[in-house]
């Protein structure tokens, strides 16, 4: 008795479903696109020129990835429940926790496959064109972290809501609070307020977009240009080496996280009630 | 098999369970009737284990509960309305038969055997399926399971009439071995199924025995209803409803409407017959579920014995 077929599932509607080859879709092409206009700034830069083409990876990935694996991830759960077929999966002899893992599990791979299958048409053109596969490399497994990271919010999300809509809704918010907001008003918010540099610094390391920028930044430029001021003074404070570790950390943590509290809530539910969703019982 | 003390289940302040208890033996075919929000539902999420609830359940000895794998093992299931997975039918039959490692040509025999063969409905969607294959496609796989509880909340609600007596033919030939519970608000529907009645108002166990007992407790039964020409009409109302042992008799639509214990039910046949007038269809109904619940309620009407 396992609740392992769900994970298959998952993946089978992934692929059945436009999402996963979207997914893909958009960042082979966005990737190849922006690898070949920053051809011309290599053959004046350098490896630098490289950088910056992965850099502008870096910020599509940022802005498209969360985004991607918010998405579906909101729904796993709140789709089910919303239709009723979550009952009926829990109403197998399998545990809540294992339904939970298989949802998130099977999620997990298909987001992830999906960033990993287009990142690796983008990596390849990459490499062919001279770019180091190192920082490549990192560059996608750091995506895959942070891809990790936001299924883990969205399925968090999702075993507290009762509708994919309300649970779509809501991870719409925390991609505008964390990537709109994490990255330019709250950082200015905290200037006007002049507040201390080290509530700045815990700020972008605890927001995992920050911690994907700041990581991806800190490995593809030797000379930290772009890391702007908040990640210089984190290079001073910690160190290269250091704050790449710190903000691989953080994108682990939310990942690990994440994950936990959704797990939790979702097995207390049975306690405390389901989200309605509007199916009485009697 | 089944063994509850003291069950009890609340949403909030709405007491939905109420101090419920009571023991279903091996084999047993028990109904759970009720109004739509008596509480059938909950009392078979809380044998699931899909909610929390007070007081304590057990199935073959083992403890049922949000964390009773071993209580869900031993329960074939189909809910009140089906849910619609997006899924083919093959890929849900799989995908369940895996989840309860159940052998898959079981489950496709099964099927079949319901009228339901994957060669020709395996790639239909489930939500392109009618209610009664998606109905036969749940029951099959709860009888695949060859779980010794089968649990049947409601399963004709969605159903239209000839769906619905086809599915009860369906149900007569379940395992005598399987303990069954199916919750209905239908009394005519579970005559033919079930040995046993457990009636609940509003969350209470109103009654526990057996379908006669029911009707001795409300002073009810199955009902006659004898076709008859008009000009006989009300005279057939007259002469049998001045027999002793008829409770009622009143002209209703193209014939008679008796009401006497069903062990009467030929003798007023006879009678007619033996007065000269004519009959012509008859057929037997049970009476609304309402009409035996407020007996059943109401003090007063309550004579004695398996009254909760």
């Amino acid at each position: 008795m396992s609740a392992r077929p769900l994970v298959r599932r998952e993946l089978h509607d992934a692929v059945r479903r436009w999402w996963f080859v979207a997914n893909a879709g958009v960042l082979a092409v966005a990737g190849a696109l922006l690898l070949l206009f920053g051809q011309n700034d290599a053959m004046l830069l350098g490896q630098r020129g490289y950088a910056r083409a992965l850099a502008g990876l870096m910020q599509l990935g940022l802005v498209f990835v969360p985004l991607t694996a918010l998405v579906p991830s909101a729904a796993a759960l709140a789709g089910e429940r919303e239709t009723g077929t979550l009952d009926y999966l829990l109403a197998q002899p399998v545990t809540r926790g294992s339904v939970y893992r298989a949802k998130w599990a099977g999620v997990t791979t298909a987001v992830v496959l999906s960033i990993l299958v287009g990142l690796s048409i983008t990596a390849a053109i990459a490499m062919l064109r001279g770019v180091p596969s190192g920082p490549t490399i990192a560059l996608v497994a750091c995506t895959a972290l942070l891809a990790v990271a936001f299924v883990s919010i969205g399925t968090w999300i999702s075993s507290l809501t009762a509708s994919r809509t309300r649970a779509t809704s809501f991870g719409l918010t925390v991609w505008v609070v964390l990537v709109g907001l994490g990255s330019l008003g709250v950082i200015t918010a905290f200037v006007r307020w002049g507040a201390p540099a080290w509530v700045l610094q815990a700020w972008s390391l605890a927001n995992p977009v920050e911690a994907y920028r700041m990581a991806s930044l800190a490995i593809l430029y030797p000379d930290l240009e772009m890391l702007g001021p908040v990640g210089a003074s984190l290079i001073g404070a910690l160190g290269r080496p250091g704050l790449v570790a710190a903000s691989l950390a953080s994108l682990a943590a939310w990942g690990a996280v994440g994950f936990a509290a959704g797990m939790t809530a979702f097995v207390r539910s049975a306690q405390s009630g389901e989200p309605r969703h509007g199916r009485a019982a009697s | 098999m089944i063994r509850a003390r003291g069950l009890g289940k609340r949403y909030g302040r709405s007491v939905v369970l109420e101090d419920l208890s009571f023991d279903v033996a091996r084999g047993e075919r028990v109904a759970v009737l009720g109004v739509n929000g008596a509480g059938k539902t909950t009392l078979f999420r809380c044998l699931l284990g899909l909610t929390a609830f007070d007081g304590s359940l057990e199935v073959d000895g083992e403890t049922a509960g949000p964390a009773g794998i071993e209580v869900r093992g031993r329960i074939g299931y189909v809910p009140q309305l089906p849910p619609i997975f997006d899924l083919p039918l093959a890929a849900f039959l799989d995908l369940v038969s895996d989840m309860r490692e159940i052998p898959r040509d079981r489950a496709v025999a099964c099927l079949e055997e319901l009228g339901l063969p994957l060669d020709a409905a395996g790639a239909k969607p489930l939500g392109e399926l009618s209610g009664g294959m998606l109905q036969k496609a749940y029951l099959a796989l709860a009888l695949a399971a060859e779980a010794p509880v089968l649990l049947l909340d409601e399963p004709t609600a969605s159903l239209d009439p000839g769906s619905r007596r086809e599915f009860v033919r369906l149900l007569s030939r379940i395992d005598p071995g399987t303990t069954l519970l199916l919750a209905s608000h239908r009394l005519e529907e579970i005559e033919p199924l079930t040995d046993r009645i457990l009636v609940l108002h509003q969350g209470r166990l109103a009654f526990d025995g057996r379908l006669p007992e029911l009707w001795a407790a409300t002073a009810m039964d199955v009902r006659l209803w004898v076709g008859t020409p008009v000009a006989e009409r009300a005279r057939a109302a007259f002469e049998i409803g001045a027999l002793p042992f008829v409770r009622r008799a009143e002209p209703n639509g193209a014939g008679v409407h008796v009401e006497a214990g069903s062990e009467w039910h030929l003798r007023v046949l006879l009678e007619l017959e033996g007065r000269g007038l004519s009959t012509g269809e008859f057929r037997t109904h049970a009476p609304a579920l309402e009409e035996v619940l407020e007996r059943l309620i109401r003090p007063a009407s309550a004579p004695t014995g398996a009254f909760r």
